[in-house]
């Protein structure tokens, strides 16, 4: 198979949301030797660029941005090990979640798929994170950036508690955190210290790409 | 007649099913294929439609939904599926009425019908918004008192106790929702309103336990308030929100299921929002026992109700409903723009004339998107219930008119709409007035709504 072949695949698997299709593709893309960076880069970051797009202007759905992200998930676990240490890659690690006590997971699934759509490396943690979680998981995933979303007024203060809890442990300077969520501001990211207040998916990518190398 | 009993059984014993498929390979797909199979269409030209036979074609699809994809308890990781005959029974035994409140500010909650002359029932406040202290909390809940029309109370939610921010399921959101107990029947006792219902029990507990723990009688909640549980989207429970339905039906309180299916979310457009709002209306009388329905879908990027979409959505919706059952559903509305504008006055009468027009009752409301803290008084509220009373009875086609009118004051600017000004800034808890900005605001606002063909109360200050 050639390269534009596996590349047009990879292409094709994203755009129609199809997660059988991009392992296919992927596992077609090794056992011909192909560069794994180029597989991505040309096969499957400009199709989720392009779902970004159409979900930014409402032209496609939440279902689909998540399928198109689940798609491309499946292609860089076969992908991403392949690529040798030091080489550029993903931009940078984004660990993500919703705070202790909070189940709502609807904005932090289309923030966490439009990181990915950024060129972020994204592990999701889900909801209910306790505040250990997320900076353990941070430590072992070498991740940059901690995105921690929370919908109601009472389960916000677990942002604080991140910071809080990086300062108390003198490591706050090795992670950017970003909140968003329908109760946060930006004056409320202030407040508490977090880098950053992502009001719409597009900014919270906005702000791990003015972070991606760190405070 | 399921039971609680029976929900727990289903959510034990039903198909495993991981939440990813559940919500994006057996929801979202099946939700489009009902929008296609029964022809749904979205009109921009006709934001309230009139069209009967689409909306007993979404009350079906609705159904359907319900029927092939179920709910799905998170905590089981199971499928919740009930039978067509448990939704038909469930819809014919739910009740058409219901009472809350008491003494003289007792009063029914009845269903109503298209273009129904009946007023609708006006559950007026804060819908949970946060609030920054308690001197807030009494100010707004005492301003929503005072409202003539006001039915029941919806209260903002405590962010602080003791200086420290609410955490979840802690001692501080106990203590929190105790205090929203506390405070609210003290602010309606301090304007002599001492029978009114608060129906969004309780805002500031989204814990079962701090639920629980705030329904002690000291702390002043009745039987005869309205008992709101947060339906997790879509068409979702876990046992928290179980625990809460097993505790108010334990002291017999009237359970009211919230839920709030974005426009751009699971179920896609405003087709399938629709659907989606229909199929949870159905879901919400098996799964979390209501005996009312509180819908409240907002747009994915306007964070708001007023947007065409979201008034055909709310529109449909309503008639689906209220052609073809008797439940008693109130549609809660959010504002993109903040008080002591012309534009948040202009979004809550569009929102608020598309669902009473349809046959819906009112919760009204989430004033610039319901995030920031204080920003929020008791004339939004005022001014909803009063277009809602003024608009009872209006035909559709004359209500479609209306709204597009209005669409065309605020349309362009949802996407940075004006945030207004603070409580204190607007409204002075002395007098329990609008300040003299605010005073003009409405006043130039109602004056328009007369141009528009509707006459408001007048303005007594």
């Amino acid at each position: 198979m050639t390269e534009e072949k596996i590349i047009e695949d990879l292409q094709k698997a994203v755009l129609e949301y199809d997660s059988a299709g991009a392992v296919s593709a992927a596992k077609a893309a090794i056992a011909e030797k192909m560069d794994p960076l180029k597989a991505i880069e040309k096969g499957l970051v400009p199709s989720i660029e392009t779902i970004g797009q159409k979900f930014e202007k409402m032209e496609i759905y939440l279902p689909e941005l998540m399928l198109a992200a689940d798609a491309m998930k499946s292609a860089l676990a076969l992908l991403l090990p392949l690529i040798p240490k030091g080489s550029k890659g993903a931009k940078a690690t984004v660990v993500i979640g919703t705070v202790q006590g909070d189940v709502h997971e609807i904005g932090k699934n289309i923030v966490s798929s439009m990181m990915m759509a950024g060129g972020y490396n994204v592990i999701d943690l889900g909801v209910d994170v306790k505040t250990m979680a997320f900076i353990e998981e941070a430590k072992r995933n070498g991740a940059k950036i901690i995105g921690a979303s929370a919908l109601m007024s009472s389960t916000i203060g677990s942002q604080k508690d991140i910071v809080d809890f990086l300062v108390s442990s003198g490591i706050r300077k090795k992670f950017v955190v970003l909140v968003g969520g329908g109760p946060t501001t930006k004056e409320w990211a202030k407040e508490i210290g977090a880098d950053g207040c992502g009001m719409t998916a597009v900014e919270a990518v906005r702000l791990a790409n003015k972070f991606s190398k760190g405070r | 007649m399921v039971q609680i009993l029976d929900v727990m059984q289903k959510a034990l014993e039903g198909k495993p099913m991981s939440e990813t498929d559940y919500q994006l390979r057996s929801f979202a797909p099946k939700v489009a294929e009902k929008v296609r199979e029964h022809r749904i269409k979205y009109d921009p030209q006709n934001p309230i439609p009139s069209d009967n036979s689409q909306a007993d074609e979404l009350f079906e699809a609705g159904l359907e939904l319900l029927l092939d994809v179920g709910a799905y308890c998170t905590d089981t990781g199971r499928v919740i599926s009930y039978t067509e005959n448990e939704i038909k029974r469930a819809l014919k035994e739910a009740p058409a009425k219901l009472h809350f409140g008491e003494g003289r500010d007792r009063k029914h909650l009845v269903a109503r019908k298209i273009e129904d002359k009946t007023p609708p029932w006006c559950l007026l406040g804060a819908g949970g918004g946060p609030c920054s202290s308690d001197r807030s909390f009494l100010t707004l809940v005492e301003g929503y008192a005072e409202i003539p029309e006001t039915n029941a109370i919806t209260t903002p939610a405590i962010t602080r106790v003791g200086g420290m921010r609410v955490r979840p399921a802690s001692p501080l959101e106990v203590l929190a929702a105790q205090r929203n107990a506390v405070l609210a029947r003290e602010a309606c006792n301090r304007v002599g309103r001492q029978g009114i219902p608060i129906m969004n029990s309780l805002a500031t507990a989204e814990s079962d336990i701090a639920l629980a723990a705030a329904l002690h009688p000291k702390f002043g909640m009745r039987q005869s308030d309205g008992y709101m549980i947060c339906c997790m989207d879509p068409m979702k429970v876990d046992f928290a929100r179980l625990n809460k339905v097993a505790v108010v039906l334990s002291m017999g309180g009237a359970i009211g299921m919230c839920f709030g299916p974005m426009l751009g979310g699971y179920a896609g457009g405003p087709e399938g929002t629709a659907v989606s709002n229909v199929a949870h209306h159905m879901m919400g009388i098996l799964t979390y026992q209501s005996s009312w329905l509180l819908p409240f879908t907002i747009h994915l990027r306007y964070v708001a109700s007023s947007s065409r979409d979201m008034l055909w959505v709310i529109s449909s919706m309503g008639q689906a409903i209220s052609r073809n059952t008797h439940l008693l559903s109130l549609n809660l509305n959010y504002t993109t723009a903040g008080p002591c504008t012309p534009m948040c006055l202009y979004e809550t009468s569009a929102s608020v004339t598309a669902a009473v027009v349809s046959g819906l009752s009112i919760e009204s409301l989430g004033v610039a998107t319901n995030k920031h803290e204080d920003r929020t008084t008791p004339v939004e509220p005022r001014i909803s219930a009063e277009v809602g009373h003024a608009v009872a009875g209006m035909k559709r086609s004359d209500a479609n008119e209306l709204v597009k009118k209005l669409l065309t004051k605020y349309e362009p600017k949802l996407a940075e709409p004006p945030m207004g000004k603070g409580l204190y800034e607007c409204w002075d808890p002395e007098t329990r007035k609008p300040s003299k900005d605010y005073q003009v605001v409405i006043k130039k606002y109602k004056r328009e709504m007369a141009g528009l063909g509707l006459e408001l109360k007048p303005e007594m200050h």
